[in-house]
This record gives C-alpha cells, structure tokens and sequence, in this order.
C-alpha cells in the first residue's frame, strides 16, 4: 500500500511538472525544446513514473556523451569509459522511481550514480546502491514546484559561481573533480602547503555556500 | 552542541570534497557516510558538492559513444526487467540499533570479547575490517572521564563520534563531530564525564606513543 501511494504520490507530481514547463502537448520528442535541463528533469521522473522509453532515449542521448567524457578526463580509457557509462545509464533507468526532481537536477542524480559506479569498478566490488532518497542527498523538501524552480536557480547560481571563483580556489575544485586528486595530493604534487590548500577548498566552499543562502533565503515566509 | 574548531571545519570541507569526488578509501568513506547522517550542516555541503559534479557533468564537452549503445543498454534493460524481483530492492534495516549507520552495520556486539581488545583501562579497541582496502579501521570505547595516553600519529588520523565525546588540544567533540590529527601530530583526548565515548578511528599511518603510558599501552597491544 506504501508503495502504491508513493507511486501514485510520483505520479501526480510528474503531470504537474509536465504541464508546469509547458511540455505537454508539445511532444518532448520535438529536439529544440530538449536543449535546456530544466527538461531533463521532467524526463527523468517520466523514466521513474512511466518507464518510459523515448525519454529515457532522450536522456542517454544527452547525458552518456557528457558522463563518457567526464570519466575518460579521469583517466578512463576509451572502452572503459564506454562501459561504465553504459552500466551507469542501466542503474539510471533501475533507479529512475527514486528520482524526486523537486529535491535534485537531472545532471546531479546522474552524476551521483555515475560517480558510485565509478568507485564500484575500480574497487571491482558491489556495494550497497547509495540511498538517493537519503536525506544526505536530499533534504527535506516542499510539494510545489516553485521549490523545483529554486533548485534550478541554485544550479545557475553554482555554475555561475563556479565561474567566477578566483583562480587558486578554482584550482582546487577542478583538481578534485577532474583530476581524482585528494587534497592531500593536490598538496604534494602543486607544491601548495596542506593549509593553504585546505583554506582555499573551504573559501571557494564559502562562496557557493553564500550563493545557495541567497536563493533558499527567499523560501523563508 | 559543541563548537568544533574552526582549523577543524577548514579540514572537514576538505574532506567532504574528497568524498564527493570519489577519491576517498572505503572505511573514510564509511565514516563520511555516517557523519552525513549526524550532521545537517556537512548534509548540506554534500549536497552542494554533488550539484558541483553536476554541473561540471553537464558542462562536459560531449563524447560520443560507440554504435549501438543505446541499443546494447535497452537490451540489459529487457533482460533484467524481465527477471525483476521487487522484493529484494527492499531495505532490511538491520535490529534495533541505537548507533547511527552505516558505521553501526561494522560495529561488533558491545560484550564481543573476541572483537573488543582491552587495551588500558577503561579502553577498548577493536579492528573493523574492509577487505584489501588501504587505510587502518579501528573502534574504540573510552569510558567516562578516562584519559587515551597520549600519542602523535605518522599518517593522518580522522576520528568521528558515535557516542559520547571528548575533548583534546584541539577542542571539544561530540556525537557527529569529526576529529582530524594531521600526520605528526600528538594529542591526548579525554573522554567526557557524562557516558562512555565510542569512536570510529581510520587511520592512514602507524599510531606512535609519545607520552610516559605510551610503553604501556604498546605492550598490551599485541
């Protein structure tokens, strides 16, 4: 019964958001509305609520280009980076009906998943599937869509500021994400004392965190 | 609630950095896992740290797959669709246990003599093992108000606290918090005097004794 009612729970809020971004009757197979993510979002939950398969098609289209990409600047090569992309892309539709888009982006999920599988290959073990709904990744959210709109801008807000971080600070994020190196790493090898490296992780953590305040400070009654 | 030292919070960040990226070992990763439970500030970091990947996911320049992958996955979809079985996607929570998870499900039996080493008085240590993975996993269990002698570590210590607290040189700790010794560094925690003090300990180099009990302890160790 708890199952059914999240079902249909899921449901009502995948109509809702499909008539909130103005996706219904457009057809979403029509290639120019895809462009932006807001889209994806939408997709993904129909992939949860549907099983559906042309949005899923849609979705690898657009996101197993870009986790190949970021899984060969890791050091993947070729055919490994075509496999774990394509491991990642099944556990994505397995899991598609935990997907809440009001909670996370399309790309943020993903990169989630594509990160476990990552970690799962080179350690050539399986693990417990990392509980998305886990309020970790997912903190507590509201029923209405406006929430879903905020997180966009929260998105918008993080590349943005991504963007504009002074240069050492960038340094330090693009070297963790792309370059798989621990902080410590980043130390020894750039020659940065360990202090200094953990300084300028939390001041370009500070930056985005300052962002964030701004867009949920306009959720506060 | 104690106030961790703001060195304390410059570290963390580093930490929870790694862990988003994916370039921790699994017993810190574990540990990070069970800090996010205990803690909504580091929560809504990590949730910042994965909207980061995301965005740098999308902002990718893509790389196309081979010819037919599409097809190859929908296939993998078919084949396991069609053997699904709903029950086992279920969680089984494991019993009625007080201490946070996922450290908890590594956790022996509190009156388990055989995992429990007495290792000073009033101190226990216990190994939690993570098959071939790098980095020493260890429990402890201080009980109230019972001094660790003091000792310096060759690699990086973090410790998080299941229960109870602590406090050393660097500050006070309690259940959530994460406490890093940086490599060389020496310290002498004190447990607190209001229950027994339970941490999750992973360390990355050899423990060294440094203060007059250090022989001690060392001999008891085997």
């Amino acid at each position: 019964m708890g199952l059914n009612t999240r079902i249909e729970h899921f449901h009502l809020v995948t109509e809702d958001l499909v008539s909130f971004t103005g996706l219904m009757g457009t057809g979403y197979e029509s290639g120019d509305t895809l462009s932006g993510s807001p889209n994806m979002d939408v997709l993904l939950a129909r992939v949860g609520t549907h099983r559906d398969r042309r949005a899923f098609a849609v979705l690898f289209d657009y996101f197993a280009p870009r986790v190949k990409s970021f899984l060969m600047r890791l050091g993947s090569d070729m055919p490994l980076a075509e496999e774990v992309t394509q491991e990642a892309m099944i556990m994505v539709w397995r899991r598609a009906e935990t997907y809440d888009p009001r909670q996370s982006g399309a790309s943020t999920w993903i990169f989630t998943i594509a990160r476990n599988k990552r970690i799962d290959r080179l350690r050539r073990e399986n693990r417990p599937l990392p509980d998305l709904s886990d309020p970790a990744f997912a903190p507590e959210g509201d029923e209405t869509a406006d929430k879903m709109v905020l997180r966009r801008e929260e998105e918008e807000k993080i590349r943005h500021a991504l963007k504009n971080l002074p240069e050492e600070q960038a340094k330090m994020i693009f070297s963790a994400y792309y370059e798989q190196k621990s902080h410590r790493e980043i130390a020894d090898q750039s020659g940065v004392p360990l202090g200094t490296v953990k300084s300028r992780i939390r001041l370009a953590l500070n930056r985005l965190r300052a962002h964030l305040d701004e867009v949920e400070g306009r959720l506060e009654p | 609630m104690n106030e961790p030292a703001s060195l304390n919070t410059q570290l963390l960040d580093a930490l929870l950095l790694d862990y988003a990226a994916g370039s921790l070992s699994r017993p810190l990763e574990i540990l990070v896992e069970t800090h996010l439970a205990m803690n909504e500030g580091s929560a809504r970091t990590m949730r910042l740290l994965m909207q980061i990947g995301g965005v740098l996911l999308e902002d990718s320049e893509p790389v196309s797959l081979s010819e037919g992958a599409l097809e190859a996955v929908m296939s993998a979809i078919d084949a396991e669709e069609s053997k699904i079985d709903p029950v086992s996607e279920i969680r089984i929570e494991t019993a009625a246990s007080v201490l946070p998870r996922p450290a908890a499900d590594y956790l022996p039996e509190r009156g388990c003599t055989k995992s429990w080493r007495r290792i000073g008085l009033g101190i226990f240590e216990c190994d939690i093992s993570f098959g071939a993975e790098q980095g020493q996993a260890k429990c402890y269990r201080i009980a109230p108000g019972r001094a660790v002698p003091a000792h310096s570590h060759t690699g990086a210590e973090v410790t998080l606290i299941l229960a109870g607290g602590f406090s050393d040189e660097t500050g006070s700790y309690g259940p959530g918090d994460i406490a890093i010794q940086e490599a060389g560094s020496s310290h002498q925690p004190v447990a607190d005097n209001d229950g027994e003090c339970l941490v999750f300990a992973v360390n990355e180099g050899d423990i060294k004794l440094t203060g007059p009990l250090g022989r001690v302890l060392s001999l008891l160790t085997p």
